[in-house]
């Protein structure tokens, strides 16, 4: 170890990063993955049919339903790997969609200057005046909840935060020696956003990625909380607490488990966006 | 001004042009009504006039008071409002006082010694109620305080006026819940800037004068990075504002939040918009009242300015 150091390697900092690894980033990719496996796999991984009732009913944990029974004495440790599918799909929808429209609305803004930019970023600001949760009970009554719907909409109400990031990301870019060659060469303009700024602006947006699903998770769970997101027989965890919610006074294991699980996925989320961003500053000091 | 305009438009044209016919709705339910019926309803709420009157209608109304009428009961939107409107202003206020209770002490414990056990341990409490969302919050301390221990009832609202100590005694769950929610966002800046103000040279000059060490922690450093956590606290006041929304439900407190929500499950544009509407109004007008404050509250900044 101490003799490799010495050669060129150093220069770029490899040898740094190889021997430092990253706990709090690798733990929480790490359970993270597990979640989400559990998940995807969970018609083959389930011990149960989420759907299979039986006569033991708002059972506590055992050993042989590990997260206990609902009021159908249906298997909650099913129930919930099923339906984190669920939530993960409408996430990872929501997330793409507004990772999509964030960037193109947030590019054509810096790039455009002028009105365009004033108006796309007006409009983003009074998005952003009204509390998410109350603009998805307008969407939610003029569109209706279904997952494909609230997807949408969820991704939809992430979309101003992750434009506004995008635009003063892309316009440090613009002043950029890089960008000013790009040009000198004479580059048309899809290939200066595509190929020139957006992978240059990849550290910032791996980031708003973590905090936008960890967003669209929180705002789909407290959506189905209250009632409006995903309504049973179909479940995400969010339907599933509110469930739990009804039967707070008979089981604590009904509603605890999958609130617990809400709550790791998002915080997991958010230490993954803190580490990413911390060593983002590391990298590329640009200022 | 504008951005209220904006705001306005937005809501309208979300719920106008999208698909769902609130009267429709409400006669789901009833058997043996007509295409007329159906007609003469639709025009007494008004949803036959060209949109752009439609819009006019309702901002004009906003002006005298008027809110409109709700599509379901027989009050108007402004009576609904302000039958709603001093539960969720009392959660409101006590959860934010809660909240600035919690993070004042804690951010000024953790910016003594930056990467200490105290601010190790702030730092990890504010980055996990982050990631809670507020309605496990709630959940977890009904489950603790109503559920185990039974100290505290669990759900409802008295009005003050009724009982005051029934009030306070059910207020308290929801007002916590609102305030462990809304800490880490000023905790965090509060840290920050006391950090900053306590290496700056006059905290030196102060100590080099004599004064003691709390003395120069309250009158010296505090005094000063309250001023730009004040700006946090027009952002914590309308992440309440969206926050109250869940916390209401899970409590059953009938305020603008359970009122909006009411409202989707029944398709009542007219109330639903204007709820919406005053919330995003609020937040507005608040952000817009710190802007100015804190340029009056601290000289600082006009003359930072005008040096450039």
């Amino acid at each position: 170890m101490a003799e490799k150091p010495r050669n060129k390697l150093e220069k770029h900092s490899q040898p740094r990063i190889l021997s430092r690894v990253r706990w709090p980033e690798t733990i929480s990719l790490t359970l993270l993955g597990i979640i989400v496996l559990g998940s995807v796999f969970a018609p083959i991984l389930a011990p149960y049919d989420p759907i299979q009732q039986s006569s033991n009913r708002l059972q506590d944990s055992s050993l042989l339903h590990l997260f206990g029974t609902d009021e159908l004495g249906r298997d909650l440790l099913s129930r919930v790997m099923h339906g984190g599918q669920l939530t993960m799909s409408i996430a990872a929808g929501a997330t793409l969609l507004a990772m999509v429209l964030g960037v193109a609305w947030g590019m054509i803004a810096a790039f455009l200057r002028g009105l365009p930019d004033e108006i796309l970023m007006r409009l983003a600001d009074s998005v952003m005046a009204i509390p998410q949760i109350l603009l998805a009970l307008v969407f939610i009554s003029a569109l209706g909840a279904d997952p494909f719907n609230l997807a949408v909409i969820v991704g939809l109400l992430l979309t101003p935060t992750t434009a506004r990031l995008v635009r003063s990301s892309v316009l440090a870019e613009l002043e950029e020696d890089y960008f000013m060659a790009a040009i000198a060469f004479g580059s048309p303009r899809y290939r200066l956003l595509l190929v020139e700024v957006l992978p240059n602006i990849r550290g910032p947006l791996t980031v708003q990625t973590a905090l936008n699903a960890a967003n669209a998770i929180l705002l789909e769970a407290s959506l189905s909380f209250v009632g409006l997101g995903i309504a049973p027989p179909e479940a995400t965890w969010g339907t599933l607490v509110q469930q739990g919610f009804q039967k707070i006074y008979q089981s604590v294991s009904y509603i605890i488990y999958p609130a617990l699980l809400i709550f790791l996925v998002i915080w997991l989320l958010n230490v993954l966006a803190d580490q990413l961003g911390g060593s983002n500053d590391l990298q590329g000091k640009k200022r | 001004m504008g951005m209220l305009i904006a705001t306005s438009l937005l809501i309208f044209t979300v719920l106008r042009l999208l698909p769902g016919d609130p009267i429709i709705t409400r006669l789901g339910a009833t058997p043996g009504i007509d295409a007329e019926t159906i007609q003469r309803l639709r025009e007494e709420a008004g949803l036959e006039a060209p949109l752009v009157e439609q819009y006019l209608t309702w901002v004009a109304g906003i002006f005298r008071g008027d809110f409109g009428q709700s599509f379901f009961n027989q009050f108007s939107v402004t009576e609904l409002i302000i039958m709603r409107l001093p539960a969720t202003l009392q959660l409101t206020f006590t959860g934010i006082l809660i909240a600035i209770l919690i993070a004042v002490p804690a951010g000024v414990w953790a910016s003594l010694r930056p990467l200490g056990v105290a601010d190790r341990i702030t730092t990890a409490f504010s980055t996990a109620s982050i990631a809670m969302p507020q309605f496990i919050v709630g959940i977890v301390l009904i489950l603790v305080f109503a559920v185990q221990l039974q100290w505290l009832p669990a759900r409802g609202y008295v009005p003050p006026t009724e009982s005051l100590s029934d009030n306070i005694l059910r207020m308290i769950l929801p007002a916590v819940t609102l305030g462990i929610a809304g800490a880490p966002l000023l905790l965090r800046y509060l840290r920050a800037t006391m950090i900053e103000v306590l290496a700056s040279p006059y905290i030196r000059t102060a100590i080099g004068k004599g004064q003691t060490g709390s003395g120069v922690i309250i009158k010296h450093a505090l005094r000063n990075a309250l001023i730009p956590t004040l700006t946090m606290l027009g952002l914590l006041l309308g992440y309440s504002l969206g926050g109250v929304v869940i916390i209401e439900y899970v409590f059953g407190i009938p305020g603008l939040g359970s009122l909006a929500i009411d409202a989707v499950f029944k398709r009542d544009y007219a109330v639903l918009q204007s709820v919406v509407l005053l919330v995003a109004g609020l937040f507005i007008l608040v952000s817009l009242t710190v802007d100015l404050l804190y340029g009056v509250l601290d000289p600082r900044l006009r003359v930072g300015r005008s040096r450039g």
